[in-house]
């Protein structure tokens, strides 16, 4: 727990008390925390603007944060609407960053990195900047950058190869360094940089526009502090901490005492089918304290897919945040009433000599059971499990012509449904709970890599069925126009992502497939005749999930195809890369939705007329496909499916 | 002499404005919005401020606008390419700031919440274009014949055509369009590549389908408007003002209905950078203060800042040139409550016009800033519009009494007070920032209903050089409509790398965007004309817009200036430098602006002797710690050069001005009230 007052009197200070804990008002703090998380949603757009690396300017995979000062211990105080996943290891990574360095050593102008994912959490392409902010000779905060670069050298382009087994063919690791000091280049960073990374055209330009981006950021907090006063200032962020902390605590004082357990699966390491990774936690909730314990979790893995402590801790706090505190603005404080038991060398804790990459998936799949575990105490506040896996694609090769081809996190199936709440439907398509990133155009990507997205579309029947319907599955189909490697890695098709709660049910389980050009050679050109149906499973090849060998269509009571029998899928030109992804889980009982929000579903295509007889038992009448405002409910029928559907039900 | 007259007639969500220039005096008439039947309205207070000697009628308005934010909307049919009709449904996939961890974030247009186009009305084709604009998938003119006929059958009002890579190659947009024709008739179709001809497949899509609804809803209004108007004996010519403030005639406005749909709040821009040019003041933070909301725009060396898209709502997007206007969730109407600690936040929530205030019993029982300030005695509950409305102090006091704060009750209103001014301080601080301008050079523009009661306050927050309250500022955004130019404008998008190589094609697009303005103009030979263009580094997703490009012919030697031009710009404005890196052009511009007759503000007398003398004395509550005095005067009694000390109240019918202590007021040549810091005021 940070140093802090007790923020359980937050509300009954009298005004003089409130100044003489944070050296200004109500109103004074109230407007220097909103201001920072101006100055960190301002930076963050310069840098979305002006950046040359796709994955940061059409994805936006980074964040801008403030950080407060070391006396303070380094917190988290303000953050942009960036990605969640920097989030948790924000504090801890600045803290070890500067120390390591030496806090002596830092001069206004410097710019700090480090990338290494033991001392500052995520992985190495997620590059850390560090700007000190000086007043008075002293630090006073840190304006902070974490952004996806996007490579960082090792054995694949992009860094997204699940089959990675040690931290080195992970890729570069940078202990922390200056990469700008005194607002000049480092050449020697630079050099090493850039001799070790692939696109180094992208990334240099990017680092100077970071460097900018930075350097406003403090303009503007210097604005602040010259305003308000140095006291008012470092005040106000204990103030801006307190107060979350104070608002996580109540939120956890108004659950009940308890006792809990959840549990979600990682499908694989990639080495082989039979082990799938847990991620086991068992909650303790006794007044305003929550502890989080992880015993249980499955042990490191052998491959890229672990994550840190300090990944894990990001975990914890945005499942817990998600269920109890979802608007107080995400800062340090979050954690002082949370505990977290990490058991050493699991894949939420993996040791120094790991390959860590696919942390983000061990965060998914940890979110997810924690809101498991939470759904009995929250009851009709419970959250549906939401698509589960990012299933990144990182594809690379030559076009005819001899010039290469590279794409990374953009022709998977990235984003997907989240589940339904008590205020209603799921989304469709989103960022997993701690991503909230902008999803490349089709017309982004094709005049730069040889494929055509056929398809991103919603498919009937996906979504987990309740009074209120989680999202539905997502099909997405892209065809390749030149040969190349693919590298695959979906990593949640084993078992439903999307659960029921409340009552509701669990969307569909997804899967992958390529489907191999018949005359895959470099003459032939592709041509759309040559394009599957897309209801035809069985001329494909499988990649994950659960089908009938026969069909190759989707079954749960299948054989589960393991995607990782071929590290790397080597296909020629015209090969088809099919995703459906997970649907979103249900909110209460299916039977006691509106048949006439049943009725639009059919209308619009997201139940079938037989999905919603067997789901919903709701007899909708019509043919939506030519007449969709033809459609009308027999009510007779419905009332009399429903009955039937009740009675067949098991006792719970 | 007598003046031919001009009219502006500026549609708002809750009221009219129309104010007419008639012998150089102005007049204005305000009227409660026909939300039923708005060009019933407009044609009313057309009738009643007379329109049969005018010869221009300039109209902006924000039904459209309102339409689409309450989804009140035209029943609009999608077509688009199969395999994606749920562009719509994703938008740019990201969440907004406050719903970052919020797991029951709902995306406001998809189709869990509020949609525009229902996924039914959504219906995909068969075809598909590559992105070097070759066909991979013929059109399947049968598939796309019954798609049309199933959205026939839904009795579609229009339809919006927007397929992949269509921005290369139109030519099956083109033919969707010609089969629409076939199937349905005239019912009205627009097509992606006219209308947004640019890449990023939601961006046109939504750019398409908005386009389409204005059509439906303004062309319509439009007939009426203009037959409506004759029959009142105008014969003088209409114009609607679009989103950057620019005049069009209806016909040309209509052809691409989706330019007027932020007309509104940039005539209130277009407003202040006439004001200021009249009193020699270019730069300018302006800030329309109404109900609900503030719109913030700035004006630099004269000229508004321009941008080439507007979002409406998070992510919901219509390319189109805007004048640009953050939106603040503060004004007279923002809810005061109380925090998690105790704290006084305001907003964004409103009380709008209906509850509106608890002050107007009309039962609102939150407390908003217009209570606060009718507590603090800046308004007086007999004077509010005039005396039109009476004030409820006591619903206000018990308002603002049912917070659960610690804090007691003058702190309560002060500091709703304050955090109102606070947050709209921050919508000024946003925009100066965007654009790196340096507030302490720029005069902040007062006006809406509440600007000249709030804005005087931040003076000190925002660092502003002084406030200026414009004559009639509670209709200020509709004398915008009279301080505007006509301008005609084509633009064509056409992605090429910016090198020596491309002059010709350069060259040959500037000469059809010339030829083709020149077409519009007709007979009108005063134009001036403007080149334009938006360009990126390679690898860059964003352009740097609006970037000058020489007139006549382009060979290499003017590419080369023309790239030399966007690495000066860019390095203004983002502070980097990359001369190595490759250009790619985006858009080129033409615009021919013809001088328009405008506004013009009457001098006020010098007073001869003696100093403005108060109408009574009020008492200020709350603001310090204890109550202190304040002079009130009238505005209509004040005359040039005349300096009042803080604190002070000027009244006029429809505003109040509110001068805070240490700050001082000058009454202008125009009538305009300067109001700055005592010390810079002398």
């Amino acid at each position: 727990m940070p140093d802090g007052a007790r923020p359980d009197s937050l509300r009954e200070l009298t005004e003089p008390e409130f100044v003489a804990r944070y050296g200004a008002g109500r109103f004074t703090c109230g407007v220097l925390a909103n201001r920072g998380r101006y100055v960190a949603e301002h930076i963050c757009t310069a840098l979305l603007h002006r950046a040359f690396s796709p994955i940061i300017t059409f994805s936006q995979d980074f964040v801008g944060a403030i950080v407060g000062p070391p006396e303070q211990g380094y917190p988290l105080t303000a953050v942009n609407k960036g990605n969640v996943i920097f989030l948790g290891s924000m504090s801890t990574g600045v803290r070890n960053t500067v120390h390591e360095f030496g806090i002596e050593r830092l001069a206004p102008g410097d710019l700090l990195i480090c990338n290494d994912p033991f001392r500052v959490g995520n992985h190495v392409n997620d590059l850390c900047f560090i700007r000190p902010v000086f007043h008075a000779g002293a630090i006073v905060s840190f304006v902070v950058i974490r952004a996806h670069q996007l490579d960082m050298g090792g054995a694949i382009p992009g860094g997204f190869s699940l089959m990675k087994t040690s931290v080195y063919d992970n890729g570069l690791v940078l202990g922390p360094q200056l990469i700008f000091q005194r607002d000049r280049p480092v050449k020697e960073t630079l050099r090493i940089i850039l001799d070790n990374t692939r696109f180094g055209e992208t990334l240099l330009p990017d680092f100077y526009t970071i460097r900018s981006c930075c350097a406003l950021g403090e303009r503007l907090l210097q604005d602040s502090i010259e305003r308000y006063g140095i006291t008012a200032y470092t005040g106000a962020i204990r103030y801006n901490i307190d107060a979350s902390a104070a608002a996580m605590q109540d939120a956890l004082e108004a659950l009940p005492d308890g006792d809990w357990s959840g549990c979600d699966e990682v499908d694989s390491d990639g080495i082989d089918a039979d082990e799938t990774y847990r991620l086991v936690v068992h909650l303790r909730k006794r007044g305003a304290r929550l502890e989080v314990d992880l015993s249980g979790t499955s042990r490191q893995a052998r491959t890229a897919l672990n994550a840190t402590a300090l990944d894990a801790q990001t975990a914890v706090a945005l499942a817990v945040k998600l269920a109890l505190d979802p608007y107080t603005p995400f800062t340090s404080g979050l954690y002082r009433n949370i505990d977290v038991v990490i058991p050493d060398g699991s894949v939420t804790s993996a040791r120094p000599d790991a390959a860590v990459m696919f942390y983000f998936e061990v965060q998914s799949a940890l979110v997810n059971a924690i809101l498991r575990a939470l759904a009995a105490p929250l009851g009709s506040r419970a959250i549906g499990g939401a698509y589960g896996s990012t299933n990144l694609h990182t594809g690379a090769g030559f076009n005819p012509d001899g010039t290469p081809w590279f794409s990374a996190a953009e022709l998977e199936a990235q984003y997907g449904a989240w589940g339904a709440t008590d205020t209603g439907d799921g989304n469709n398509h989103s960022g997993l709970a701690m991503l909230n990133m902008i999803m490349p155009s089709v017309e982004e990507i094709e005049p730069r890599v040889p494929a055509l997205i056929l398809h991103r579309e919603y498919l009937p029947d996906t979504a987990g069925p309740g009074t209120h319907r989680g999202g539905a599955g997502l099909l997405k189909q892209s065809v390749f126009l030149s040969a190349g490697d693919h590298y695959l890695v979906p990593l949640h098709f084993r078992t439903p992502s999307g659960g029921g709660v409340h009552g509701g049910g669990d969307g569909r389980v997804g899967g992958a497939w390529f489907f191999t050009a018949s005359n895959a050679d470099d003459r032939t050109p592709v041509t759309g005749s040559d394009i599957p149906d897309t209801d035809d499973f069985g001329t494909a090849t499988v990649i994950a999930g659960t089908v009938d060998p026969h069909t190759g269509k989707l079954t749960a009571d299948g054989e589960f195809a393991f995607f990782g029998r071929r590290p790397v899928w080597r296909e020629g030109r015209g090969a088809v890369l099919r995703w459906i992804t997970n649907g979103g889980g249900g909110w209460s009982d299916p039977l006691a939705r509106d048949p006439e929000a049943v009725k639009r579903d059919v209308r619009d295509e997201y139940v079938s007329i037989t999905g919603a007889r067997r789901d919903y038992g709701v007899c909708v009448v019509g043919d939506p496909l030519t007449d969709p405002e033809g459609l009308v409910v027999d009510l007779a029928e419905t009332a009399r499916l429903r009955r039937d559907l009740a009675a067949r039900r098991t006792p719970r | 002499m007598t003046h031919a007259a001009m009219i502006g007639v500026d549609v708002g969500g809750t009221f009219t404005d129309v104010v007419a220039v008639r012998d150089g005096v102005i007049e204005t008439v305000k009227i409660a919005t026909d939300l039923i039947d708005s060009a019933r309205g407009v044609l009313s207070g057309a009738d009643t401020i007379g329109v049969a000697d005018a010869t221009m009628f300039n109209h902006a308005s924000t039904a459209g606008l309102n339409a689409l934010l309450t989804r009140r909307l035209p029943k609009v049919g999608l077509l688009c390419t199969a395999g994606h009709r749920d562009v719509l449904d994703i938008g740019q996939n990201w969440r907004p700031a406050e719903a970052v961890s919020d797991p029951r974030w709902r995306r406001s247009f998809g189709d869990a919440a509020r949609p525009l186009v229902p996924r039914y009305l959504r219906r995909g084709v068969r075809e598909r274009i590559a992105a070097d604009g070759t066909v991979f998938i013929p059109l399947d003119v049968e598939q796309a014949r019954g798609q049309i006929r199933i959205l026939g059958r839904c009795a579609v009002d229009g339809i919006a055509i927007c397929l992949l890579n269509a921005y290369v190659c139109a030519a099956h947009e083109e033919t969707l369009r010609e089969l629409v024709r076939a199937e349905l008739g005239d019912v009205l179709c627009v097509v992606s590549s006219e209308v947004s001809p640019l890449a990023r497949e939601y961006q046109r899509t939504s750019t398409t389908v908005i386009d389409a609804m204005m059509g439906i809803i303004y062309r319509a209004y439009s007939d009426r408007l203009v037959g409506g108007l004759r029959e009142l004996g105008f014969n003088g010519r209409l114009n609607y003002a679009d989103s950057a403030a620019m005049l069009a005639p209806v016909d040309i406005a209509m052809a691409r209905p989706s330019r007027v749909i932020f007309s509104g709040p940039a005539a209130g821009t277009n407003a202040s950078a006439h004001f200021g040019a009249l009193i020699d003041d270019g730069h300018l933070l302006c800030a329309d203060v109404g109900g609900t909301s503030t719109d913030v725009s700035v004006v630099i060396a004269g000229r508004p800042i321009v941008d080439n898209q507007i979002e409406l709502e998070h992510d919901l997007l219509v390319s189109t040139l805007s004048t640009q206007i953050t939106s603040v969730g503060a004004g007279g109407g923002s809810i005061v409550y109380s925090g998690p600690s105790g704290e006084i936040g305001v907003g964004p929530q409103s009380a709008g016009a209906d509850p509106g205030p608890a002050c107007y019993a009309q039962g609102g029982a939150q407390p908003t800033l217009t209570d606060a300030c009718l507590l603090i005695g800046i308004l007086d509950e007999s004077r509010f519009a005039g005396g039109a409305r009476r004030l409820d102090v006591a619903r206000a006091e018990a308002a603002f009494c049912a917070l659960d704060t610690p804090l007691d009750f003058s702190a309560r209103v002060r500091h709703a007070f304050d955090i109102g001014l606070h947050n709209i301080a921050e919508g000024i601080v946003d925009i100066t920032i965007r654009n790196g301008l340096d507030p302490r050079e720029y005069s902040l523009v007062a006006y809406g209903a509440a600007g000249p009661m709030l804005l005087p306050s931040l003076l000190d927050l925002v660092q502003a050089r002084r406030v200026i309250v414009p004559p009639h500022p509670g209709l200020f955004s509709a004398l915008g409509l009279l301080s505007a130019d006509l301008v005609f404008m084509e633009s064509r998008s056409h992605y090429l790398p910016l090198a020596g190589d491309s002059a010709q094609l350069i060259d040959a697009i500037y000469s059809e965007l010339d030829a083709a303005v020149c077409a519009q103009l007709g007979d009108r030979d005063e134009a001036r004309f403007h080149r334009s263009f938006d360009a990126r580094m390679t690898g860059q997703a964003y352009e740097t817009a609006f970037i000058d490009a020489p007139a006549g012919t382009i060979g290499a030697a003017e590419v080369e200036r023309m790239i030399a031009t966007f690495h000066d710009v860019y390095a203004l404005r983002a502070g980097n430098r990359f001369p190595e890196v490759p250009l790619q052009a985006v858009t080129f511009r033409v615009q021919a602006t013809l001088t328009t007759a405008k506004a013009r503000f009457p001098v006020l007398d010098r007073r001869t002797a003696g100093a403005p003398t108060a109408v009574r004395e009020v008492e200020l509550r709350h603001l310090a710690s204890a109550p202190y005095p304040c002079a009130e005067y009238a505005r209509s009694e004040l005359a040039c050069d005349d300096q009042i000390a803080g604190p002070a109240i000027v009244r006029e019918p429809l505003s109040t001005t509110f001068v805070p202590p240490a700050h001082g007021l000058t009454v202008g040549r125009y009538g305009e009230l300067i109001i700055a810091a005592r010390d810079d005021h002398a």
